[in-house]
């Protein structure tokens, strides 16, 4: 228990946790900022007032056209093109005109306001928000790892407890508190800011029961998503034992990695679903629960769908994040530290 | 004296791929007895720090045994690590944190009292350093800063890698009077790898000499020095033309003794007696202008039992044999255990 708290404190006590910290507070703030002055909760008088005058300038454009059927024909008209156009010009001259002028244009086709659904809207904010508070503590704890191996304070620690095992499940526990606490501070955080901002600037909507068990179960899911990629990004750096590589690895399979699956999925028709190929498939079916992919029968063109669950996803997700795990176990308790 | 350390046979061989095998420990032994400062010295390469990383569970081993207090190490080690302060090559800490904060959390990690932190920095003079993140500290401070992580526990056993390294003269004056101080007044026993030997000869109550893997000697200091003094005599002539001439006498007199002539002088070793000598080259009318004996100190006795001795006209990088002296360790030790005190392995 004392070695947990002394790496949770170490851990806590980092610089790159105090700058990450700020980054995700502040990087929620302006998504915040974005939605307050992006989001309305309806026109005001002026909105409406210049929508009416600009209505009431293309009805009376219209009426104007209505009313002259050579209206496109005059020598000085800037229109005389649609008589030559090919969609235009075959239509009876009133629809030409309504096509042009907008005919019976009301004030709502000119108001354009946004209005922030936080019911519709705010669980992928608060589920993006978990995933990069998730990413960013998996590359922390990757960090917090690979500079205590590069620094030589791993060594130093093994000389005051030599069980690698307590060692190395101290490390893993801190990282895991860490992102726990991280995920679910960033979460209440999330959700206050984005409900206030829907109060205020739009509508929160209708989060009745089953909105609150369907949120929960998805955000919920994408906090241990959040866990598991922290013991991946601890176990790459225990195996690589330097942040560098842990990162390397990370970064490369997130650009280099996905971008080859990308190709094979496209060369590949003997794969009947090669969208299975990329992790995101499985990280989107464990976060929404469900995932139909088909496949299109070049032939009669008839779908064969396939359905991934949150368990099937949770199932391949967990058996390589144990992979990971175990590797870095065995490499811990087995290689020689230095 | 119980022995506080007890290797036997220990065996360590690195091994990479495309690359031939490097026998870092070939059946290395060692004793250290309690309440002593005991010297682990060495060439380079000759397997200092890997049998220290072997004893604190650092490395595998692939072959003999360790104990520490009577436990079998590596697998007792959890069980005697609380009574072990160590510190294994050079000092490296995380470079942001401050000394205080660094031995804060190896307090806290071993459940140490808070107040043991302010004790040790005080101990190893770094008290109004303490605040200062690492990055900023010297080689010497760091030194200290290592040495006080070790002395956090309260060690009845301190394992020190080259503790004077980056240390000014008035800190290797602090640092051996703090583990003299240790070792005579606290009963704690001190172990101690060093290229210093002079400082080891200051410092150390006995020692172990290592090459390439194995041990060549152990013993006390003062007798492993002694073992190899006062045998060697200096003489020159006061003709120095004759000196051939006395060579053939000398070795024609007694068997058992060996000259050699270096320049204008003889160097005579295996003599009963200075005056022996004497009397010998003048019963054949060659008369003496000089006699002295020579006393090696720790230095000429390292370089000559791990055979790193500079020899005229051969250059020598550090850590490698002389030519032509690349015996095994095991033929170098037998030729130790005939020619000089001490307890030879």
């Amino acid at each position: 228990m004392n070695l947990f708290k002394a790496e949770l404190h170490r851990i806590a006590r980092r610089r790159l946790t105090l700058l990450f910290g700020l980054l995700a507070v502040g990087a929620l703030l302006v998504m915040t900022a974005i939605m307050w002055f992006n989001s309305s909760t309806g026109p005001s008088g002026a909105d409406l007032a210049a929508a009416q005058e600009m209505a009431d300038a293309a009805n009376a454009q219209y009426e104007t056209c209505a009313a002259d059927e050579d209206y496109f024909a005059a020598p000085d008209s800037e229109y005389s093109w649609v008589e030559e156009d090919p969609v235009l010009g075959e239509m009876p001259h009133e629809q030409a005109c309504a096509e042009l002028f907008w005919g019976d244009s009301q004030p709502e086709d000119f108001i354009y306001v946004y209005t922030f659904q936080f019911d519709q809207e705010g669980v992928f904010l608060l589920i993006g928000v978990a995933i990069v508070t998730g990413l960013l503590v998996m590359l922390l704890a990757a960090s917090a790892i690979g500079a205590e191996w590069s620094s030589g304070g791993m060594a130093n620690l093994m000389v005051w407890h030599p069980n690698r095992l307590k060692v190395w499940g101290a490390k893993l526990a801190a990282a895991l508190v860490l992102c726990a606490v991280a995920v679910a501070a960033m979460l209440v955080l999330a959700f206050a800011l984005l409900y206030l901002t829907a109060s205020v600037r739009g509508d929160t909507g209708t989060m009745d029961g089953p909105w609150w068990e369907h949120t929960l179960a998805r955000v919920g899911r994408t906090a241990v998503l959040a866990l598991g990629m922290t013991v991946i990004g601890s176990a790459l750096a225990m195996l690589g034992r330097h942040t560098a590589i842990a990162g390397g690895v990370i970064v490369g399979y997130l650009t280099v990695g996905e971008l080859l699956v990308t190709f094979v999925r496209f060369g590949a028709s003997g794969i009947k679903y090669p969208d299975l190929l990329s992790l995101y498939t499985w990280i989107g079916a464990w976060i929404e629960g469900r995932m139909r992919l088909d496949h299109w029968d070049p032939v009669t063109g008839a779908s064969d769908p396939m359905v991934l669950t949150a368990t099937d996803a949770g199932l391949l997700l967990g058996a390589i994040m144990l992979v990971f795990a175990g590797l870095a176990t065995w490499s811990f308790a087995k290689r020689d530290a230095a | 004296m119980p022995s506080v350390i007890e290797i036997s046979g220990l065996r360590k061989t690195y091994r990479k791929l495309l690359r031939q095998p490097h026998n870092a420990l070939d059946g290395l032994d060692m004793e250290v007895a309690a309440g002593q400062v005991h010297g682990f010295l060495g060439p380079n390469g000759s397997g200092k720090t890997t049998t220290l990383r072997a004893l604190l569970g650092l490395i595998g081993t692939d072959g003999g045994t360790m104990r520490l207090f009577g436990e079998a190490v590596p697998r007792r080690l959890p069980h005697v690590i609380a009574r072990i302060g160590a510190v294994v090559e050079s000092p490296q800490f995380f470079r942001h944190f401050s000394g205080r904060l660094t031995l804060q959390l190896l307090a806290e990690s071993a459940g140490l009292a808070p107040a043991r932190v302010d004790e040790v920095l005080e101990q190893v003079g770094l008290r109004d350093q303490a605040k200062q993140s690492v990055k900023g500290y010297s080689l010497g401070m760091r030194q200290r800063l290592a040495v006080a992580q070790a002395l956090l526990k309260q060690p009845e056993l301190l394992v020190l890698d080259e503790p004077a390294n980056g240390l000014d003269p008035a800190g290797i004056h602090h640092m051996r009077a703090l583990l003299q101080w240790l070792a005579h007044e606290q009963g704690v026993t001190v172990l101690v790898s060093s290229h210093l030997l002079s400082e080891v000869q200051q410092l150390c109550d006995s020692m172990t000499i290592v090459s390439r893997g194995r041990r060549i000697v152990d013993g006390k200091v003062a007798d492993i020095i002694a073992g190899h003094s006062g045998s060697q005599l200096s003489v020159r002539l006061a003709d120095a033309g004759q000196i051939r001439e006395a060579v053939e006498v000398l070795v024609g007199a007694e068997g058992g003794v060996s000259v050699a002539a270096e320049r204008e002088r003889l160097v005579v070793t295996g003599a009963p007696e200075a005056a022996w000598v004497t009397k010998t080259l003048a019963d054949a009318g060659l008369y003496l202008s000089e006699l002295t004996t020579e006393t090696k100190n720790l230095e000429s006795v390292f370089l000559e039992l791990t055979g790193t001795a500079p020899q005229a006209g051969q250059a020598v990088q550090v850590g490698q044999p002389v030519p032509g002296t690349e015996e095994t360790p095991a033929a170098a030790a037998t030729a130790a255990e005939t020619a000089i005190g001490g307890d030879q392995r």
